[in-house]
């Protein structure tokens, strides 16, 4: 089987020369390299001979798609299918490059195997990380096939042109289908020969840019489509676990499960031991069908010793965050430019503020769910999965099998997210067919999804700013803490700041911003105590998505305090100079590019015009997730506040994003309309807290997401680029709240400064105004 | 305790406690796995059906209380998938996850019966229990709108 580099290991990446900040590019370039191998497959071509093509680490054109006798092509999709439609669009940029008919593309969505290389599925990487082996994997099949066409036609291959699945030459013609019966199509390509492989310059797209019809929705109309919870198999049992009453720590002493055996169709409670450390503390319940279960799992008696965080209340974990930005000594300096301590002690003026998020669930429609089963000597677990590379290893660990006896096979995903990026869901459901000796089924019910989550954690920041007698910004800090899913989850990731401390990326991006502020201060702090009390997760926007809410909110602080117009104010320090100015391929015209959708904001939502009393515009513009693969975005949100009541309502939402080259347009729109929706369902609907170790909230009864009567007016545009095609699935939900709070406070002068915003907060902020 | 109905025309029976949410039945006994699980408290929608043409759902509704009812599912909307709201749906591109999506073409089948030209606040108040939380809305909204224009025309065309 194929060996691949330790992609956990950041050292085994080249670090980038001047800072020591993770590249996740470095990271995904390294997994490019070794696990994007590509190879043809004829009729007949064995799946050794693949990986055969694989260990002598030539590149063959292409495991990535595969040619019909029919000229049907499949592409294969390492890539979860969630809602963004990404089968579809990484299939538009191969099919761009390899010339083929449309009509003829279907989509196949791979179980998990060492030959796709790392597989996950987040961060809004997609595209962008996919763009390139997926346009080389189209054009070296395209030039396969117009020698082989050539060959066949018995023309010179120069004198051939490839359009719409054939190879052209004057008036003749072959089919790629016809080709592929009839030619030799084996080809091995060396890495140094992939990379020079011309791909098509913008003007000659045919499908990249065009609009489509996405592949994965004539099912989704129809009852047809099959999730992980659809999966079955014969002989399979149902399972409900039994939660413990803290996520880290309980055990359990005792099981009566007396009461349950009345239940028609139960079976047993096993209680689980697994050494993967996914399910401390777990029984499940299992019965012939899910309903004999879920009612057998209501009278099972357990008796658990609770884990030590059984106590913990929201206060516990944000009083932590404060105390340990109050210790200077705590945390990674991600950035420490010199000279901030003194440009805060000879400033004219500075400007200091607070800022607090609550837990948010994930609740992904499809409640977290997992089929497990041995067969042949292969444990299968069925279920939809974000980042099958991580649990694997951990679902062998817990069997206490190798790696090669597990398989994940792939379903469409009800919702990820980012919940189904930790998959801890598959190890129960794997020790439970262990137990059992046959298939287990185990579906959480919604409260215990909510329980079970991985909630994006709360988090407390400072933000402080130093301001010269002309009112320039000459220096700046940000101190963010909160629960750090990087560090619980997948610790070898974090890179190394400057004072030697690990930092999870993903709790700290979207402070190191493109703004030109002076000597800069970051510091990411990992709140223990949530790390303790609960598994911090990734959700959509991760730190992008909760440091903004801060950072936007603060600029316009700082924007007020210095009495200038929020847009004029970030346009004058988004200079693009030093730091900022940008680079090839990913970052090219840098804060520039920022000013530039800011501006177009401005113009469109009109700003500046008179509103009615109570009604105000606010502004936020970031750079999507990461400095190294910006998604350049602004929102212009508009707000009326009811003195009264103190409700907010979110009437118009405009928002200008530069994503570089757009390659499914409609799936971009797609994405634009329910990442900034779920950014406003986070900062008006949504959020629960921590009460004695668990969250509040576990049904819609009480945690309340955006609905359809909540949806305000949306205006979207994407700026018209051909540069590198950067994500889309969260940079809307970064700039929505923030624009949100910043409306509030251009309506009626409040600042909130905590989301999820209540209407108490409202008139109580307003009781408190000083005139 | 066996239980028959009626579900997307056929005769059928089911031979499970009367206590079961007909959504399990549904799933587990008959096999279709259209009809989704959200949240087991009937607030999501995902579990939409008609029962005796009105939209419900299943989840909580036990099968003791649909003994000789005629039970319709997204599979049995129509014959083809081709129903003028699931049209709408694919012409608008409105599915992200698709996990609602049965449920929300159910909800809305009822809301053109009750409303064939609904106002958007119609569309509000009945579709809201239906939560879409890849928040399609928009696209839903206009999926409705679409179809209902369409089946206009179909009556007025004869």
């Amino acid at each position: 089987m194929a060996k691949f580099p330790n992609f956990l290991k950041p050292e085994a990446i080249p670090a980038k020369e001047d800072t020591p900040r993770f590249s996740r590019r470095s990271f995904l370039i390294g997994a490019s390299a070794a696990g994007f191998t590509l190879a043809f497959t004829r009729p007949g071509m064995g799946f050794a001979a693949a990986v055969e093509a694989i260990e002598n680490a030539a590149y063959e054109p292409t495991i990535w798609c595969q040619i019909g006798s029919d000229g049907r092509v499949t592409v294969n999709i390492a890539e979860a299918e969630m809602g963004q439609h990404i089968g579809t669009a990484l299939a538009r940029i191969l099919a761009d490059e390899l010339e083929a008919d449309w009509s003829k593309i279907d989509l196949h969505y791979v179980d998990s195997n060492p030959k796709w290389g790392y597989m996950v599925t987040g961060g809004s990487w997609s595209v962008w990380q996919d763009f390139k082996p997926m346009s080389q994997a189209g054009a070296a099949a395209r030039i396969a096939l117009i020698e082989e066409g050539a060959k066949l036609m018995g023309v010179p291959a120069s004198q051939c042109r490839a359009r719409n699945s054939q190879v052209l030459a004057g008036k003749r013609s072959i089919d790629y289908g016809e080709i592929v019966s009839k030619g030799d199509l084996t080809r091995q390509y060396s890495a140094d020969e992939l990379e020079k492989i011309p791909i098509k310059p913008p003007s000659e797209r045919r499908l990249i840019g065009h609009e489509a019809k996405a592949l994965d929705i004539p099912e989704k109309t129809n009852g047809t489509s099959i999730y992980g919870i659809d999966a079955e198999v014969e002989n399979m049992v149902y399972a409900r676990p039994l939660i413990p009453p803290t996520r880290n720590g309980s055990s359990i002493n005792s099981v009566d499960d007396s009461a349950a055996k009345s239940v028609p169709g139960y079976i047993k409670t096993l209680v689980l031991d697994d050494a993967s450390g996914n399910v401390p503390g777990w029984a499940l319940v299992i019965a012939e069908s899910f309903h004999a279960a879920n009612t057998a799992a209501q009278k099972v008696k357990v008796d658990w010793t609770p884990g030590k965080t059984s106590g913990v209340a929201e206060k516990d974990i944000l009083d932590h965050g404060r105390s340990l930005i109050e210790d200077p000594k705590s945390g990674a300096l991600v950035v420490n430019d010199e000279g901030v301590d003194e440009a805060f002690s000879s400033a004219d003026s500075t400007l200091e503020a607070e800022y607090i998020t609550h837990g948010v669930l994930h609740l992904q429609l499809e409640p977290s769910n997992a089929l497990a089963f041995e067969k042949d000597g292969i444990w299968e677990i069925h279920t939809g999965n974000q980042w099958q590379s991580l649990i694997l290893p951990q679902i062998a660990k817990a069997l206490d099998v190798t790696e090669d006896k597990v398989v994940m096979r792939t379903y469409l995903l009800g919702g990820g997210f980012g919940r189904r990026l930790n998959g801890d869901y598959a190890v129960p459901a794997a020790l439970g067919a262990k137990a059992m000796g046959q298939p287990v089924k185990m579906i959480l019910t919604r409260e215990d999804d909510s329980r079970f989550d991985s909630i994006r954690s709360p988090s407390v920041q400072k933000l402080r700013m130093a301001f010269d007698k002309n009112g320039e910004v000459v220096a700046m800090e940000q101190h963010a803490t909160a629960g750090w899913p990087t560090q619980v989850m997948v610790p070898d990731f974090m890179p190394e700041a400057s004072n030697g401390v690990k930092f999870d990326p993903f709790a700290i991006q979207g402070a190191d911003h493109w703004y030109s502020v002076g000597p800069h201060k970051l510091r990411a702090i990992s709140n223990d105590l949530a790390n303790e009390t609960f598994r911090p997760g990734w959700l959509r926007s991760v730190g992008s998505g909760w440091v903004n809410w801060a950072l936007e909110s603060f600029m316009d602080e700082a924007a007020r305090k210095l009495d200038k117009d929020p847009i004029d104010f970030r346009l004058n320090i988004l200079r693009a100079e030093g730091r900022n100015v940008g680079s090839a391929p990913n970052s090219v015209g840098g804060a520039a590019r920022q000013a530039n959708v800011l501006r177009r904001v401005r113009e469109l939502s009109g700003w500046g015009q008179q509103l009615p009393e109570g009604t105000g515009f606010g502004v936020a513009t970031t750079y999507g997730q990461e400095r190294d693969m910006p998604t350049w975005i602004a929102c212009v949100a508009r707000v009326h506040v009811d003195r009264g009541s103190g409700q907010v309502k979110l009437e118009k939402l405009t928002l200008v994003a530069d994503a570089g080259t757009i390659v499914h347009p409609d799936g971009a729109l797609a994405q634009m309309e329910g990442a900034a929706l779920w950014g406003a369902s986070m900062a008006l609907h949504e959020g629960t807290e921590l009460q004695q170790g668990q969250v509040r909230d576990t049904n819609l009864n009480t945690y309340t997401p955006l609905r359809m009567r909540d949806v305000p007016e949306m205006q979207i545009e994407f700026v018209d680029s051909t540069e590198a095609a950067v994500g889309l699935g969260e940079p809307a939900t970064t700039v929505v709240g923030p624009a949100i709070g910043n409306a509030i406070f251009a309506a009626v002068g409040v600042r909130i400064r905590e989301i999820p915003i209540r209407s108490e907060m409202v008139v109580e902020a307003l009781k408190e105004m000083v005139y | 305790m066996t239980t028959e109905f009626v579900l997307n025309g056929q005769n059928v029976t089911v031979d499970v406690p009367d206590d079961t949410p007909l959504l399990w039945a549904i799933r587990e006994q008959i096999g279709l796995t259209g009809t989704k699980f959200g949240c087991g408290i009937g607030m999501c929608g995902a579990c939409t059906v008609h029962i005796n043409g009105r939209a419900s759902r299943s989840c909580i509704t036990p099968v003791s209380a649909i003994k000789g009812a005629s039970i319709a599912t997204i599979e049995g909307l129509s014959a083809n998938g081709d129903h003028p709201l699931q049209r709408a749906w694919i012409e608008t591109q409105a599915p992200q996850c698709g996990y609602c999506q049965s449920g929300q073409i159910m909800q809305a089948a009822t809301l053109l019966v009750d409303f064939p030209e609904p106002s958007d606040e119609q569309i509000n108040q009945v579709m809201t229990g239906n939560l879409c939380r890849c928040m399609a809305y928009t696209r839903i909204r206009a999926a409705i709108k679409l179809a209902a224009n369409e089946m206009k025309g179909e009556v007025s065309n004869g």
